[in-house]
């Protein structure tokens, strides 16, 4: 009997990390950018990326019981590593700003100077932003989820993100305006 | 709060994010047109601002951590299972197991017949009964409890002979099926069978009992004697040629346990007053030349008891 529990179990878990493997080449990406948006480095984004799978694949028994979609729940690892990130790093450079923070890739120098001016103006207005806001923000544009699916990983109702969302684009809007 | 609106909204945010332009994401939604439009411009230039897309590099080395995370944990979790569980999770092993298990009952079916005498290898040949033959089988009592008794009738199926050299059994239907044991005690028996059997040497004898039944001398009662197996088996070498008529003697003797009303009886062969005595079979006698006869109280069908002939 307790056999046959056990591999129950084992085989419910083994199900789980299919599942997790099977989302791995689409939410990298949007994990990635998410987490872009949030530390604005391109490799760090990237390695965080994959840490939230490894984090998930470690913490998958605890996912059953969380009754949310595996993708939200992997955003709210994401998120989780985000704040450790920013953390560290507070810790290491207390005196950096997050736009210190972004940092220049391979490419062509024009392109990446206004790359990183358009980058500047959204993260100052992000920043004015609520953090539930911010949350919506990054989740919703750069995770590419539905509003469904970001009420799941923030556990709020539809409405509610719905309502953040409208709030967040409108005090953007107005905060982009007057800087340009 | 504005509810319809945050949905509207919503909806076109969802046909930007598939590429739409908003132009004609607004032509949906021309009544909200102007509150929409400097919504959406904001949106998709927040959206443009981090227009990321990771590495392939780096997207696949990572993928390899997880692979190899993934592998590992699972390896680490098959060696904690019990044994018998990983073994159960091989499709691999229940196949071999099945093979092995086939391949054993296959074994064991094909040297069954050989290994087991329940089983014994008949040779296909049927001994012809006949007055002249060269094997004689005769059935005699040793004297032990049967003077308890009136009369005790051994029913008899079969005689199997067992050749030395190639191990198969000879099988003999009895002329006489039953024999009342206190016909023929101490040295006194009778033939049940005489006919042709394949010269050579042989080595065991069975009888096969079908039951035995007995008066007691004391109360009348008919009770059932007990067999320790239905195949009485004795283990005595003899040997049978053309020239010659084999007599074997199979002694069988009741013996009593217990006392009074717990008394039972049994039939056990008596092996050492059994065995084979060889004469001349000359041309016209009976091939029992040298058996003494008893008096002759049955019909002149059935073979007569005669005296025992000296064990070869």
């Amino acid at each position: 009997m307790s056999t046959a529990r056990g591999t129950d179990k084992t085989e419910a878990r083994s199900q789980r990390e299919n599942e997790l493997a099977g989302l791995y080449e689409e939410y990298y990406d949007r994990i990635a950018r998410y987490a872009f948006v949030h530390i604005g480095d391109r490799a760090d984004s990237q390695d965080l990326a994959g840490e939230v799978f490894l984090k998930a694949l470690k913490s998958l028994d605890s996912y059953q019981e969380r009754g949310v979609p595996m993708q939200a729940w992997l955003f709210k690892i994401a998120h989780n590593l985000v704040v450790d990130y920013l953390r560290r790093k507070a810790k290491l450079r207390a005196e950096a700003t997050d736009m210190e923070l972004l940092q220049v890739g391979d490419e062509d120098p024009i392109e990446e100077a206004e790359t990183k001016i358009r980058m500047e103006k959204v993260t100052e207005a992000m920043k004015k932003l609520t953090a539930d806001q911010r949350q919506v923000i990054s989740l919703r544009f750069m995770a590419g989820l539905a509003s469904k699916e970001v009420a799941q990983a923030m556990k709020k109702t539809d409405g509610a993100v719905r309502e953040m969302q409208r709030a967040a684009i409108e005090k953007l809007r107005t905060l982009l305006a007057s800087e340009a | 709060m504005d509810n319809g609106f945050d949905r509207i909204l919503d909806a076109c945010l969802d046909r930007i994010q598939t590429g739409e332009d908003i132009e004609s994401v607004l032509a949906s939604y021309p009544a909200d047109s102007a509150r929409l439009r400097p919504l959406l411009q904001a949106a998709l230039q927040t959206n443009r601002s981090f227009d990321f897309t990771p590495s392939p590099d780096a997207k696949r080395a990572s993928r390899q951590r997880f692979d190899s995370a993934l592998a590992e944990l699972r390896e680490s979790r098959r060696q904690k299972q019990p044994w018998f569980s990983r073994v159960a999770l091989r499709p691999a092993t229940w196949a071999a197991a099945a093979t092995v298990v086939v391949a054993l009952i296959v074994v064991y079916l094909g040297v069954r017949p050989a290994l087991s005498p329940s089983a014994p290898v008949v040779l296909p040949f049927t001994p012809v009964a006949s007055p002249n033959g060269n094997f004689s089988f005769l059935i005699s009592d040793d004297v032990n409890a049967i003077a308890e008794f009136k009369e005790v009738t051994v029913n008899i199926d079969k005689i199997g002979l067992q050749q030395t050299e190639s191990d198969k059994w000879i099988e003999i239907t009895p002329e006489v099926s039953s024999v009342d044991l206190t016909t023929v005690p101490g040295a006194l028996t009778q033939q049940i069978w005489r006919g042709d059997v394949l010269s050579g040497n042989y080595q065991q004898v069975f009888v096969y009992v079908a039951n035995v039944t007995g008066t007691l001398e004391s109360t009348g009662e008919r009770i059932e004697i007990k067999l320790p197996s239905q195949r009485l088996h004795l283990a005595v070498p003899f040997s049978v040629s053309d020239n010659t008529v084999t007599n074997f003697t199979y002694d069988m003797t009741v013996i009593r346990t217990g006392n009074g009303r717990n008394a039972k009886y049994i039939l056990k062969p008596q092996i050492s007053e059994s065995g084979a005595s060889q004469v001349s079979n000359g041309s016209g006698d009976t091939g029992n030349q040298q058996k003494p006869t008893v008096p002759d109280q049955r019909p002149t069908s059935l073979p007569t008891p005669t005296k025992k002939t000296p064990k070869k």
